[in-house]
């Protein structure tokens, strides 16, 4: 019953926000933006869930079925890792990259985002790769401990 | 041939694809946005006073650090909302009721209003990334637009709170995470603690290259922020330059006046003879990049004294700008009496340059940048 009445007055208060941004976009947004914003609304779903979402459910797919090898599963962290982090600076810096030099004065995107953009995801693979290669020697350290306890732990 | 068959909601062979994994994620893109909301109608509220509102003069970088959070919880909002959005994916594939009954009619309206939330919420974030960028290229005014799909955005929140809720509340705390049957994916697919790793590291790192613009000292480490605070003319950076402004400076004939109760008049130099002070205030600007500088001028509330306006005035402070929204602000009295905010003359021991707004600008405490106004000729007196 308590769980009813909140979600009620959740749904209504939610309901009255949600009209007074609908309102303030109508007296705020000439006709024809108006009809052209959701075109952009639409666009950003599209963006999400056909091409952003897909795409990293495809990597997952394809890297968790690299990791059925032999002796990847110990690894498999870094390397989704260092995927997921590189994509996801990527992405932001897709912008910052493509205004470089159109920028509207000489402080608005003031780097070399190149240069910067090129020295992030280096860095985010080269730690990947320092991660990489503990866990595969603590893997090994760990197997060569395990396979001693097979044979009694002595 | 046969097409092969579209993917249905068993397709996501993923354990992550749970109700626990979404209320974990949806909490932090909950708080993300939440301060996103609260202090970008803040900062809404500072350019646009209702008048039931008072906003205090003090904390003098109060602005700076509620407009530095506004950007940065926008940006750590992204990897949470792909997060969130990668969990729940097998849902838009999810069967669409059928036969029409009374739960087919609200699982549509609840569908509808994911589909407005997601929509708004992608697009909010990608217009305020791209307006920190100063870059436009959509059709609709971009102040406007952020400002009512933020209304848009936590209204239709709360009511996918009101349906998730009951699901919310059994996923509140730590399930037990299903043990999966066949050994490969069990090794090499995520944890939940793994996964929630991931996400929050991503955030932190979206967060550590960007925060820099509203932090000086990790300024070099913000490659992905469009702004350095220190640099520019005179350390500073600069929104709106004086070329796009209109103003080409100064001739010999110019005068600073205040219309008070008694007009003054000043040229350049007498300015420089009024008794001047000094101030500590940073440029926060609405796009998110602040920086500090020394300010010297003359206290507005000095001039007001001189000009013998009565304690508690309005001010309006008129630049030389041509057209533009911001050609002219007003000074609330506990702004303009603040012994903080100056007529502001000098810039980090220079004289202010042109982009600064030379020869005279205002800086006053917790104020959004486009409300500093540059280039000023006139205070005008309003009560």
């Amino acid at each position: 019953m308590k769980t009813r009445v909140i979600r009620a007055a959740l749904a209504a208060v939610g309901l009255g926000f949600g009209l007074w941004g609908l309102w303030l976009l109508l007296g705020a947004v000439e006709p024809p933006a108006l009809i052209r914003l959701p075109l952009w609304l639409g666009g950003a779903v599209l963006a999400d869930d056909f091409f952003l979402v897909p795409l990293t459910v495809t990597t997952g797919w394809l890297v968790t079925r690299w990791s059925a090898g032999p002796d990847r599963h110990r690894t498999i962290g870094a390397v989704r890792t260092t995927f997921l982090y590189v994509g996801l600076t990527t992405l932001i810096a897709i912008p910052l990259l493509l205004r470089q030099g159109k920028s509207a004065n000489p402080t608005v995107l003031p780097r070399d985002y190149l240069r910067d953009w090129l020295l992030l995801e280096a860095t985010i693979v080269v730690t990947g790769a320092v991660v990489f290669l503990l866990q595969r020697s603590r893997f090994t350290f760990s197997r060569s401990r395990a396979s001693s306890g097979d044979i009694g732990g002595r | 041939m046969k097409l092969p068959a579209p993917p249905t909601e068993k397709s996501f062979p993923s354990p992550l694809h749970h109700p626990r994994v979404a209320t974990v994620i949806g909490r932090w893109l909950g708080l993300a946005v939440t301060i996103c909301f609260l202090t970008g109608l803040f900062s809404h509220f500072q350019q646009d006073t209702p008048t039931w509102l008072h906003i205090p003069s003090r904390p003098s970088s109060l602005y700076r650090v509620t407009q530095g959070l506004h950007v940065l919880s926008g940006t750590v909002a992204v990897p949470l909302l792909l997060a969130k959005l990668w969990t729940v994916y097998p849902k838009l594939f999810a069967k669409p009721p059928w036969p029409p009954s009374r739960q087919a009619v609200t699982t549509i309206l609840e569908r509808l209003s994911i589909l407005v939330l997601v929509s708004a919420l992608a697009l909010e974030l990608f217009i305020g990334f791209l307006n920190t960028l100063q870059w436009y290229p959509w059709p609709f005014p971009f102040k406007e637009t952020h400002y009512a799909l933020a209304w848009i955005i936590i209204g239709a929140l709360l009511v996918h709170l009101a349906v998730k809720l009951p699901l919310i509340v059994e996923h509140w705390r730590r399930t037990p995470e299903p043990v999966a049957e066949s050994l490969p994916p069990a090794i090499t697919g995520l944890s939940r603690r793994g996964l929630f790793r991931t996400v929050a590291g991503a955030a932190a790192l979206v967060g550590i290259t960007s925060v820099g613009q509203s932090v000086p000292a990790l300024g070099p480490l913000a490659v992905l922020a469009p702004r350095k605070p220190n640099i520019g003319p005179q350390g500073l950076p600069v929104n709106r330059t004086a070329h796009d402004a209109g103003v080409t400076g100064i001739g010999p004939d110019w005068r600073f006046t205040v219309k008070g109760p008694q007009e003054l008049s000043y040229t350049l130099e007498a300015l420089r003879q009024l008794p001047q002070s000094r101030s500590e205030l940073p440029i926060a600007c609405v796009e998110g990049w602040s920086q500090g500088g020394r300010w010297e001028g003359i206290r507005v509330r000095d001039l007001l004294r001189l000009c013998g306006a009565p304690e508690g005035s309005r001010v309006r402070v008129v630049s030389m700008e041509k057209g533009g929204f911001y050609a002219t602000s007003e000074l609330p009295p506990e702004f303009a009496d603040d012994p903080l905010t100056l007529l502001a003359l000098r810039l980090n021991g220079d004289e202010l340059a042109l982009d600064h707004g030379y020869p005279a600008r205002i800086i006053a405490p917790n104020r959004p940048g486009v409300l500093q106004t540059k280039w000023v000729h006139r205070l005008e007196v309003l009560s």
